[in-house]
């Protein structure tokens, strides 16, 4: 008897009417993977280039989760994603001879796992609850959690590179000078940032780790030639912001199969435009942007973020000390008066 | 009374004959089809390639400025604005504007419901880096520019070698529909 307990030996799924013996005989092949976060449960989808029977496991001691093919190989051509949200600690590929497998290490809140399939295009699912035991970020600590976003960082995404330097790293630099400004006057506030090195992170990622954080409010940082500074808020007019209160009371609720919680992703942001709007003109105002208004537009980074939610745009010439004091003491005015 | 007698048969064909008449011409009004406008729209008809001056959206000094631009006439719409859009690609300050210096024009379409669909390619497949502002600066030159001499599109939406893409430069969200935006032109 293996040591795996075979928790979900799935669906066979005849993934589609189309599913045939010729693709069942081909393995699977995984394109892509990306993950959510949720106040609820952590997201793992798996974007498939044909449906195909697959096999999830669930290991004895119930701390890992794998991935395989049911008939034929598991081949990937996709990155791992980077996720570490107290549900989910790692997804991993991993090569044993020739049979590979995709390994999703749990963390401390993790409970029941289920898996599901979506069509058009093939995906395979693994939803993973929440347990009992509370994540390690809920049970920590009851203060407000700001999310700093610096943005770009990897080798493929330096942002904008000048003689001042590169866009990445001036974000990093301006992210970690204004967490310590936040902590060093205000210990009702915890601070976090997407990312505390040169890491490439998608704006799902980013905008899964700052939902799964709890942040109340998320800043994201981007620089800019110049030196002026600009203040971005979501544009909420057009389109897909509409839908989003009343979907996240069922996020829970819907069927394997439907795409309603796919499409409410994206749209988190809608709940809290006014909130928005009221850090954003706040920033403004402070960092002296003509009219004191945000620049509203449509900003691929803030749709899915489920906090008050702005974009900081510092010119590379400006005094990075002084936008990191700024943005700092902006933000803690904003929590105090407007919480 | 015998010519009372041969005078009642007369009317009773006379009145069959206006009845008979009477169906005919309600039959074929009811299967005619209703009446067209008596006002037919002007058409005007142009010579092709004759000249015609637009306005573009530029980038100029971080906000949008109107340029004239000759272009060569077209026979629709959709031609019409895919010259539109080189033009500005064209122009010595908007062509060599961030974003738009990266991209290049790969084809412009328009369906029934008034939405634009601009297809751009990045130059020789190097990666677009702008910050915000240029990003959207640079992407409502082209709403702008298609918008204000359009007045068939009402909506924009972008492509990348002919696929939906999540950004150009990594902030500016392009699975939506644009329309033109007046707060970036220059007063």
């Amino acid at each position: 008897m293996r040591k795996h307990f075979i928790l979900l030996i799935i669906a066979v799924l005849m993934l589609a009417p189309g599913a045939d013996a010729e693709s069942s005989e081909k393995g699977l092949t995984v394109k892509n993977v990306r993950f959510f976060s949720y106040a609820a449960f952590t997201r793992i989808v798996f974007e498939i280039d044909a449906a195909a029977p697959y096999v999830v496991v669930k290991s004895d001691n119930g701390r890992s989760v794998t991935l395989s093919a049911y008939n034929g190989p598991l081949s990937v051509t996709a990155t791992m994603p980077a996720v570490r949200d107290g549900v989910v600690k790692t997804v991993e590929l991993h090569q044993e001879s020739s049979r590979a497998t995709i390994v999703v290490q749990l963390d401390a809140a993790a409970g029941e796992v289920k898996d599901f399939v979506l069509r058009g295009p093939d995906r395979i699912v693994l939803d993973i609850m929440k347990g009992v035991v509370a994540a390690p970020v809920a049970q920590a600590e009851r203060r407000k959690r700001i999310v700093l976003d610096p943005g770009h960082g990897g080798g493929k995404d330096a942002g904008i590179v000048t003689a001042q330097g590169q866009e990445k790293a001036m974000t990093l630099e301006i992210a970690e000078a204004i967490k310590r400004q936040l902590l060093k006057k205000n210990a009702d506030l915890a601070v976090t940032l997407t990312r505390e090195r040169d890491q490439a992170l998608s704006l799902d990622d980013r905008a899964g780790a700052a939902n799964a954080a709890g942040a109340v409010l998320f800043v994201s940082l981007h620089a800019a030639t110049g030196a002026g500074t600009r203040v971005y808020i979501v544009d909420p007019d057009e389109g897909s912001l509409a839908a989003a209160p009343a979907a996240n009371k069922t996020f829970l609720d819907f069927d394997a199969g439907n795409e309603l919680q796919e499409r409410v992703w994206g749209s988190q942001q809608a709940s809290h435009t006014k909130a928005s709007g009221d850090l954003g003109r706040r920033l403004a105002l402070l960092l002296g942007m003509p009219g004191g208004e945000p620049v509203q537009a449509p900003l691929a980074g803030l749709k899915a973020i489920d906090a008050a939610a702005v974009v900081v745009e510092v010119g590379m010439g400006q005094d990075r000390s002084w936008v990191a004091e700024t943005v700092a003491e902006g933000i803690a005015a904003y929590v105090r008066e407007d919480r | 009374m015998p010519g009372k007698n041969r005078l009642l048969p007369i009317l009773a064909l006379v009145l069959v004959a206006v009845l008979c008449v009477g169906a005919l011409l309600w039959w074929r009004m009811r299967a005619s089809p209703p009446a067209t406008s008596a006002v037919q729209p002007a058409t005007v008809t142009f010579r092709l390639n004759e000249p015609l001056v637009i306005t573009l959206s530029v980038p100029v000094d971080g906000l949008l400025a109107a340029v004239q631009a000759p272009i060569t006439r077209q026979p629709d719409t959709q031609s019409l604005a895919r010259e539109a859009l080189a033009a500005l690609f064209a122009d010595p300050i908007g062509g060599q504007a961030p974003v738009l210096k990266d991209l290049r024009l790969r084809g412009v379409y328009l369906d029934a419901a008034g939405t634009g669909y601009i297809d751009l390619a990045p130059v020789e497949q190097r990666e677009v880096r702008a910050s915000v502002w240029e990003e959207l600066i640079a992407l409502y030159a082209m709403v702008n520019t298609l918008s204000q001499n359009f007045e068939e599109i009402r909506q924009v939406r972008f492509l990348v070698d002919g696929r939906e893409v999540q950004t150009l430069a990594g902030h500016i969200e392009l699975s939506r529909k644009f329309t033109k935006r007046m707060d970036l032109v220059k007063q």
